[in-house]
């Protein structure tokens, strides 16, 4: 009996085995493959704060549009309804942005949007809209919140 | 040349475990990285806004970091600037931290991170903050997906 013990203790198979092993490596790389899909990067929305004008130099007037964004989700342009509040493409004011920079180009103007939401509006549709004219490349982008009348 | 994919005499391929797992070990490590790395800058209390055709966020660019987070019960905003609460109501304090923070560097903005249900007001009164410590570049965070 003892002699069959020892045996068992000199002989222990306790070798490598590589075929659990790759198993187990395969299941860690599909859990990090699929975690690799929903990865959220965040992005930022670069804008400026309104009246931010260096008076010592010549400037020449920019054009200048408002956005209005209202409690609600409405978007306006110069207070004229560009889309419904539910609309998350904003396509018609994305088309009104590509146009509007075209023109300024071509007039070799600055093109100075303003984005004024109602302070109820959601921060959600603010950000819908800053991210219509990131989409549209226009960089001067000034942020304010409407007092309330 | 006939037999040089394989590893045996015979001429048969046979297949080679160690390559596989040098390849499986790279790519393992490749998406530990990129998972890691990124999920974890999520606050949990923050639902980000969806911001597609934003820039990719520079974390190595100078900036103070306002989070914002919301409550629906109350409808009131939470602040806190990195980790660190902060009262709405001492205006003066935090733009006299702000503007410690930013010194000299011109290019020194203000990131906003805010949750997708806080009303545009709660977004005003961090940037009025910003505007007394003299930052003008502000920066609203969003996320590239929604999954």
């Amino acid at each position: 009996m003892a002699k069959n013990r020892t045996a068992g203790v000199i002989n222990p198979d306790v070798g490598f085995q590589i075929a659990p092993m790759i198993d187990v490596v395969f299941v860690i790389m599909l859990f990090f493959m699929v975690m690799a899909g929903a990865v959220k990067v965040e992005h930022e929305l670069k804008t400026t704060l309104p009246g931010n004008v260096e008076t010592a130099q010549e400037t020449e007037m920019p054009d200048e549009l408002t956005i209005a964004v209202a409690e609600n989700g409405q978007v306006s342009l110069n207070d004229e309804p560009i889309s419904t509040p539910t609309d998350r493409d904003l396509t018609l004011l994305y088309q009104e942005m590509m146009r509007a920079k075209q023109n300024a180009e071509s007039g070799k103007t600055k093109l100075l949007v303003t984005v004024q939401a109602e302070e109820t509006a959601r921060y959600e549709r603010v950000i819908n809209v800053l991210d219509i004219l990131a989409k549209a490349e226009v960089s001067n982008v000034t942020f304010a919140v409407a007092e309330p009348e | 040349m006939a037999g040089g994919g394989g590893g045996g005499d015979g001429g048969e391929p046979e297949f080679q475990v160690a390559p596989m797992i040098d390849v499986l070990m790279v790519l393992l490590v490749f998406f530990m990285s990129i998972t890691s790395a990124q999920v974890l800058k999520v606050d949990k209390n923050i639902q980000l806004p969806l911001a597609v055709h934003g820039k990719k966020r520079d974390d190595k660019a100078a900036a103070g970091l306002i989070n914002i987070s919301w409550d629906a019960t109350t409808g009131q905003a939470r602040y806190k600037l990195d980790d660190r609460e902060l009262d709405p109501n001492d205006k003066e304090g935090i733009a006299r931290e702000l503007e410690l923070r930013k010194g000299n560097n011109k290019e020194f903005r203000l990131l906003i991170r805010a949750d997708k249900a806080c009303h545009a007001k709660f977004i005003s009164k961090a940037l009025e903050w910003g505007a007394e410590a003299g930052i003008d570049n502000i920066a609203f965070s969003g996320l590239n997906n929604e999954l």
